[in-house]
């Protein structure tokens, strides 16, 4: 019984990992092949090196090497953006799960329902608030709207509500939370979980946000990578037939297009690899896995 | 309840901890939110309009098929999730074991993928001459050719599955750690008990992370009454073959910016908050996300 | 603990990068310059103005063009509007219906170009060119390059099977029957794209766009409709005229490259490189072009047309002058050879000629394509309009899906004409039908 299970388990796990992995697995070797390749070979045949570096030379070549200042930008905006969200979310959610300050409920209602509200609906009204700001057109205009996370606050606060043991629940309540040094005594030490879940998702949710900048960036050379990539897509004939016979001097091509796109990722594995390492470490009372 | 009570007696102590987050969020939220809602119930010239955008906006004739493309899709994605991201989040916490960490980064990072990238890998993986899963795509979508992977009665399956590939992987994470927050002592005193895996995982684990089940229901419903992006790729990826209009969301898109219809727009964003909103409110008052005590 | 420390340490950093970087305000009219929009594919024209004109100020910004059903340019110009500043002194769309929209409220883009450009260099578009330039009697845009319907045709394999190139649709069915009886897999054309409509039924004269003033005229019952929806059905049925899209992985592997199953293809000018070339790899020394097909014995032929990007010139620019310089180069000037040579049919008369030239021998084709590419310019039908809503998604939803499924194009166009009426009183056009 406990062997069938055991086998079960491992059967759900691999065959989910296969469906996850197994699109990724065909992009990662996309760029190893030629463009006709991509179609005529099968789909998880090897190419060659060679033609990995031939689509780097076409994708770095794209619009004066206008790629790697799109990384650049996006690991600006994200990194600058993440940083405010963890010092204005983790002490928010300590305070809300823990606080007694009038109006903590409907601070946690709002936060909620500005969640529920579609992202489609808030273009209009942001570029209007950021145009009365005089900021269209600055960095900031992307990196303040992005510094607001809602789902940053209600991580911090289920995690503190949830998961502190009683004792130190109650030492925190007494104090009412209201004091940097019992923030620094109680929240902090067991923060590091709630931190890392926090800095991984918004920095993923910025890295990977399209709709923001495309509406109030209007140079190029400002773009993050995700509209980067958007205007690479559009560049591949194959998605896009008005480009009209353009492919050939732009260059951009299927492989390159999966290039790009691979490149994109590497900063979301890192920062999520290592805010992994701190998610399953340094949990409550040493009662840790792994 | 005894600590409940004794809150008022703590007053504002704890607030000056939320103020830089209450500046951001009226800033970036609350105020966009009401403009939108403003924009919503006032014409074009600013006067007040009633009910008439969201009559005009309903009486839009592609309002009824957009929503119900969107209630076929929550329902099948949201079915999905809870079954799936639980089951796998107990599965992976089971046992300690080092394949479970990798276990997780392998589910989470399509989540990576964003845009561009999933319309490349989708198009391919949905043509059954090139996909590397064609043989689920003969035979469990019937489809031989790409058109017919994305005929109109298989495109809720086919978003719900995008959406699931795209987004689980994150939702296991947050489970994952969730569960990590149960402290072992609890889990070792059930062992004694004889407990096995699967009652430890059913009876003990579950009722521990219902609150952030419940936490991803209500914005899973959201989301996905809000659909936009998965449609969106899809009709890139497939050069329009699926209409830009599939969505309730995307038709308030196009509404806004193609037609310039703001407030028809703000009307329909508006239907959408007020579903999720009233998903929230059965959810919350049926699990009590919001009270303290656990 | 350490984090704790880090934090401030980390924003202060941020914040000072970020200041010292923000404020840099990118797009917009400058004052001693102009802003010009374009795609990857144009941007090389702009740098090439930029370098001859090193006086001039430009400054380029790259988009995705607002090519395949993007909403992009409405999105921008819609937010420009609001608020009152950002608009580019010059933009380049993907799009040949967009300068209909940029014209009209709300948008209210697009600047006539009468007094911007001279007369005798605006009457050197061919006159459909010119036709769809115009909104409300005002020209408001140049077309950058012209997208003809012409017949491609495999010269090496037609030539393999003994088979005569067809001058009218008639003939290119009979062929069609035959080869679906003789080699069965090989195809005369695709009818599954977003826009084939354009190719088979703009040609062939179907009033589905057709605007009367305000009016737009949906007729699928017209007899121009349904004759050549009734050719067509036969050959959708056997195979040679499949509805699969040309730019699937699917149709590269059933048709392109080592298959080489495209015997013949009605499509516009620039499928020689994009379709071909790139997407389906069919090996040099085969393709050429052929006159774009007649119906019968009626004249004059008239043919299709699948794209025309043009270029518009903003309202609001402060620099008119020197953004009509700008277009006025680009499209009657800038004329680069060997590879970097312009991707499409250049639409400035004077200026096709060079590049026709050029074109003539390209060792890709198997024989000349110029003089037929030529014939088919000045043949596009007048009598499909551009208008501010988007056909495609339309077709390819009510149609395009519904054939794969099995269903004839004759049983569809009501559907077709019922839902682009749909789609033309959603943007406000009154419609009216036979």
């Amino acid at each position: 019984m406990a062997l069938l299970l055991r086998g079960a388990r491992v059967a759900v796990l691999a065959a989910f990992g296969v469906f996850f992995v197994g699109p990724l697995l065909w992009l990662v070797l996309a760029p190893t092949k030629s463009d006709h390749e991509l179609v005529s070979r099968g789909p998880f045949t090897f190419g060659s090196i060679h033609h990995v570096a031939l689509a780097w030379k076409h994708l770095y070549a794209f619009s004066d090497h206008i790629y790697l200042t799109w990384i650049g930008n996006s690991l600006l905006y994200a990194v600058t953006a993440t940083a405010i969200v963890l010092v204005t979310a983790i002490p928010a959610g300590y305070c809300l799960a823990l606080g007694s300050f009038p109006g903590r409920r409907l601070v946690l209602t709002l936060t909620l329902v500005v969640m529920m509200m579609p992202a489609a609906a808030l273009v209009l009204p942001i570029f209007l608030e950021l145009n009365a700001l005089h900021l269209i057109g600055s960095v900031l205009s992307v990196i303040l709207p992005f510094a607001f996370f809602p789902f940053g606050v209600n991580l911090a606060y289920i995690y503190y509500s949830t998961a502190l043991p009683r004792e130190l629940l109650d030492a925190a309540r007494v104090d009412g939370c209201g004091e940097w040094g019992t923030f620094r005594r109680v929240a902090l030490p067991l923060a590091k979980p709630v931190v890392a879940l926090v800095l991984f998702f918004s920095f993923v949710s910025d890295w990977n946000n399209f709709f923001l900048p495309y509406t109030v960036l209007g140079d190029s050379k400002q773009y993050p990578i995700q509209v980067g990539l958007s205007t690479l897509l559009s560049s591949t004939p194959s998605f896009n037939p008005a480009v009209g016979g353009g492919g050939q001097q732009v260059g951009i091509f299927r492989p390159e297009l999966a290039l790009a796109t691979l490149v994109a990722v590497v900063p979301v594995a890192i920062v999520f690899m290592l805010s992994q390492r701190s998610l399953v470490r340094g949990l409550v009372g040493g009662g840790v896995k792994e | 309840m005894r600590v409940a009570r004794s809150r008022g007696l703590h007053g504002w102590r704890g607030f000056a901890f939320v103020v830089p987050y209450l500046i951001v969020l009226v800033a970036f939220g609350i105020l966009p939110v009401l403009y939108a809602v403003k924009l919503a119930f006032t014409t074009d010239g600013g006067g007040w309009a009633g009910f008439r955008n969201f009559t005009h906006s309903a009486g839009d004739y592609r309002f009824m098929s957009a929503l119900g493309h969107v209630l076929v899709f929550t329902s099948v994605w949201l079915s999905l999730l809870i079954v799936f991201v639980v089951t796998l989040a107990l599965l992976l916490h089971g046992r300690a074991s080092r394949s479970s960490a990798a276990y997780r980064f392998l589910y989470y990072i399509p989540g990576a993928l964003a845009g561009a990238a999933s319309v490349l890998v989708w198009l391919f993986m949905l043509d059954p001459s090139v996909s590397p899963g064609s043989f689920f795509v003969h035979h469990v979508l019937g489809a031989h050719l790409f058109v017919e992977s994305i005929a109109p009665g298989k495109l809720p399956l086919i978003f719900a599955m995008i959406a699931f590939w795209t987004g689980a992987g994150g939702w296991v994470v947050v489970m994952y750690g969730a569960l990590n927050t149960i402290p072992q002592e609890l889990e070792d005193a059930a062992r004694i008990d004889g407990a096995g895996p699967l009652t430890l995982a059913l009876r003990i684990k579950l009722p521990l992370i219902r609150k952030w089940i419940a936490y991803m229901v209500i914005l899973s419903f959201a989301t996905g009454t809000q659909l936009f992006v998965e449609p969106q790729l899809v009709n890139q990826a497939s050069l329009g073959m699926v209409p830009d209009t599939w969505s309730s969301n995307q038709l308030a898109y196009q509404l806004a910016f193609r037609y310039a219809d703001f407030n028809s727009a703000a009307a329909i964003s508006v239907d959408l908050l007020a579903i999720g909103l009233l998903g929230a409110v059965v959810i919350i008052s049926r699990t009590g996300l919001f009270k303290v005590e656990s | 603990m350490k984090q704790r420390r880090l934090w401030p340490a980390v924003v202060v950093t941020a914040l000072a990068f970020v200041s010292a970087c923000g404020g840099s305000s990118g797009s917009g009219s400058a004052k001693d310059g102009i802003t010009v929009w374009v795609d990857a594919a144009r941007l090389p024209a702009a740098q090439a103005y930029a370098k001859a004109h090193p006086d001039k100020k430009v400054h380029v910004v790259t988009f995705d063009g607002d090519g395949n059903g993007a909403t992009t340019l409405q999105t921008k110009i819609q937010l420009w509007n609001r608020s009152g500043k950002g608009w580019p002194d010059v933009i380049f769309s993907e799009q040949a219906n967009d300068p209909v929209w940029m014209a009209k409220a709300p948008f209210d883009f697009a600047a006539p170009l009468e007094k911007l450009i001279p007369e005798n260099v605006r009457s050197q578009w061919p006159q459909t060119s010119t036709a769809q330039c115009t909104v409300g009697g005002k020209q408001v845009c140049l077309q950058d390059n012209l997208a003809q319907v012409v017949l491609w045709v495999n010269k090496k394999q037609m030539e393999a099977f003994g088979y005569t190139v067809p001058t009218t649709w008639q003939d290119w069915a009979a062929l069609g029957e035959k080869v679906a009886k003789e080699h069965p897999g090989y195809i005369v054309g695709n009818i599954g794209d977003s826009f084939s409509h354009w190719i088979y039924l703009w040609g062939n004269q179907c009033p589905l766009q057709q605007l009367e003033g305000d009016k737009v005229k949906i007729d699928p019952t017209d007899d121009h409709c349904t004759r050549a929806a009734a050719l067509f059905d036969p050959l959708i049925k056997n195979g040679t005229l499949p509805p699969l899209s040309v730019f699937t992985p699917d149709f590269a592997k059933k048709y392109g490259g080592a298959q080489d199953k495209v015997l013949l293809m009605p499509g516009p000018s620039w499928y020689a490189q994009a379709v071909f070339d790139q997407a389906l790899h069919v090996p040099a020394g085969e393709m050429t072009a052929a006159n774009p097909l007649q119906w019968g014995s009626e004249s004059p032929v008239t043919t299709g047309q699948v794209g025309g990007g043009p270029w518009i010139i903003s309202k609001h620019s402060k620099n008119s002058a020197a953004a009509a310089d700008f277009v006025t180069w680009v499209t009657t000037v800038f004329n680069p050879t060997g590879k970097d040579a312009r991707p499409g049919y250049p639409a400035y008369a004077p200026l096709a000629e060079k590049w026709l030239q050029a074109l003539a021998s390209n060792p890709y084709f198997a024989a000349d394509p110029t003089p037929a590419l030529k014939t088919a310019a000045d043949q596009v039908w007048a009598g499909w309009n551009l208008v501010t809503y988007p056909d495609q998604p339309v077709w390819s939803d009510k149609v395009v899906t519904k054939m794969v499924a099995g269903d004839s194009l004759s049983s569809l166009l009501p559907t077709l004409g019922s839902a682009l009426g749909d789609a033309a009183k959603a943007a406000g056009y009154s419609v009216v039908g036979n």
